[in-house]
């Protein structure tokens, strides 16, 4: 599938891309909103894409049940209510009116009526960006299911989002298509030295921010991101520039308990709470600290760290 | 452009649903009934108040519901993603005009019950109401195009209220202002010279201009709805 360039005020924006979709691979492309835009906008043109947009309604008056009968005559769509109903985990909710379903729930539902369109190809605007942990959960699962057939397409600001059900994931920036190594990352993984043998090294990372250096103890750091190529260290919910390579950081801290759970992530494993399986590739981690912190995990480095944790 | 009566159902029960129980806009059928009942009794002038009733319940009853109708589904974005659907664009609006047409035909018949209201020519007056209805839906069709919410709708029935029902009364001062002559060939003025013709009446050939001219207006404003409502939503 091709994408036109776009420029805006002589800069371009987007350069001619060609994506290839494939049934069976959700594909997700991170990027900015008006990148998004103009991706949704060039679909819209092609008449054999369904979109499903951030902001859609919903019947509000209906039952969940009532919407779902209209989505299916509406489409023609053959498998019955009642067997949808339970696909969907929606089964206690079929006589709630929409409007008195809780706001997850009903994004949830408007995200449903993808399972209603008979275009080949399905395109996302940011699914996962209001849902409850749950729906997500049971959306990536019948999302998953949903590729068996169709092409899917997922588009979002949020690389986390698109983690949880994109199988390939791009960054998409005015240079082009970045692929994202989520999978095959084993065969970049360096050989690491034996432990023992280091001589006396410095166990503070030193960071900056707002042009102070700030040296962390390791136990005290949360996890680190690589953002853009420069390391980004999560200290209880703030976030601080280090001039070290994510590779640099690894073997510093490996001692420390801390584990390259992604390619672009090092967590602290101290401080892992929960290991959650949004399908059966795709995998993230939850962290103790006081905010809401997932980490993503690659279905590579799943192995590594079970045999870490004896689990 | 294909249509199926299966969606055209579809829309038509999903849309009676929505629209009894949005009591902001299915309160509307409750005017034509009070206003029938409130002027019952009154004697004389029989056919000019009736036809002021019938011609403020399809402005208020008909161009509001479907203008309501139309809006509220751009307002939520649904009708975008039903045209994603196999439903085509003539699905959603005949599914949307069928139930605003049967329930102003269902309250019509109603009000003119309660008035008490009898003529001469029941098959005259059905063809006439019957057209009228066609001709308010689609000018509430081009109201609901323009709005984007429903509260825009809701206030962009208010000017064909104002020209379409006052239009008859505005005719009183004709003798002062010559121009306001073109008020005369308003469907609502029309309807009006139509029921008091038949009253006193009148020969076969003056009954046929009213009925000829209010369909002129339902045919022009349907290929209009139809056009714009093609043009705006390919423009969404």
């Amino acid at each position: 599938m091709n994408i036109r360039e776009m420029s805006v005020n002589g800069q371009r924006i987007i350069p001619p891309l060609e994506l290839n979709m494939e049934k069976g691979i959700i594909l997700g492309i991170q990027t900015n909103v008006q990148r998004k835009k103009i991706l949704l906008a060039q679909f819209a043109e092609r008449g054999d894409a369904y979109l499903s947009f951030a902001e859609q309604g919903e019947y509000t008056r209906l039952t969940v049940e009532e919407l779902l009968r209209f989505m299916k005559s509406v489409s023609g769509h053959d498998k019955p209510v009642r067997l949808m109903l339970q696909l969907f985990q929606l089964g206690e909710y079929h006589k709630v009116k929409i409007a008195d379903l809780p706001s997850s729930k009903k994004i949830y539902l408007s995200l449903l009526r993808v399972y209603y369109a008979q275009q080949p190809i399905i395109v996302l605007e940011e699914p996962y960006f209001q849902l409850e942990e749950p729906d997500q959960l049971a959306f990536a699962r019948l999302l998953e299911e949903l590729s068996e057939e169709k092409q899917i397409l997922i588009l979002t600001a949020n690389l986390e989002d698109a983690l949880i059900s994109c199988d390939t994931v791009y960054r998409l920036d005015e240079a082009g298509l970045h692929l994202l190594d989520i999978t095959d990352a084993d065969d970049e993984m360096e050989t690491r030295d034996e432990p023992g043998e280091a001589e006396f090294k410095i166990h503070k990372i030193p960071t900056k921010k707002n042009d102070k250096t700030i040296l962390f103890n390791p136990p005290e750091i949360d996890y680190i991101e690589s953002i853009n190529s420069s390391a980004m260290v999560h200290v209880a919910g703030e976030t601080y520039a280090c001039a070290l390579t994510l590779a640099e950081l690894e073997e510093r801290l490996q001692h420390y308990g801390f584990f390259r759970c992604h390619r672009s992530y090092i967590v602290n494993l101290q401080k892992v709470r929960e290991l959650i399986t949004w399908t059966k590739n795709s995998y993230s981690l939850r962290l103790t600290t006081g905010k809401d912190s997932v980490v993503p995990l690659s279905r590579t480095k799943l192995a590594e760290l079970k045999e870490l944790l004896n689990i | 452009m294909n249509v199926s009566l299966k969606r055209i159902q579809a829309i038509f029960i999903k849309d009676y649903k929505e629209f009894s129980r949005n009591y902001a806009v299915s309160i509307m059928i409750l005017f034509p009934i009070a206003f029938a009942l409130l002027y019952r009794s009154e004697a004389g002038d029989q056919a000019a108040i009736y036809a002021f009733i019938m011609n403020f319940s399809l402005a208020m009853l008909t161009s509001f519901v479907q203008a309501c109708l139309i809006a509220e589904e751009k307002e939520r974005n649904t009708l975008r993603s039903l045209m994603m659907t196999p439903a085509s664009m003539l699905d959603v609006l005949i599914g949307k005009s069928a139930l605003v047409f049967l329930i102003s035909a269902a309250v019509l018949a109603f009000s003119t019950y309660l008035f008490g209201y009898e003529t001469s020519n029941v098959m005259l007056l059905t063809a006439a109401l019957g057209i009228s209805i066609v001709l308010y839906t689609a000018i509430g069709t081009i109201c609901g195009l323009y709005s984007k919410t429903l509260l825009e709708a809701s206030l962009s029935v208010f000017p064909v209220l104002i020209i379409f029902t006052a239009g008859p009364f505005a005719l009183a001062f004709e003798e002062q202002y010559p121009f306001l002559e073109v008020l005369r060939y308003l469907p609502s003025s029309q309807l009006s010279e139509l029921l008091v013709a038949m009253e006193v009446g009148a020969a076969a050939g003056e009954l046929a201009r009213p009925l000829v001219i209010i369909s002129i207006w339902a045919v022009v404003l349907t290929i209009i709805s139809f056009i714009l409502y093609k043009k705006r939503l390919m423009d969404q």
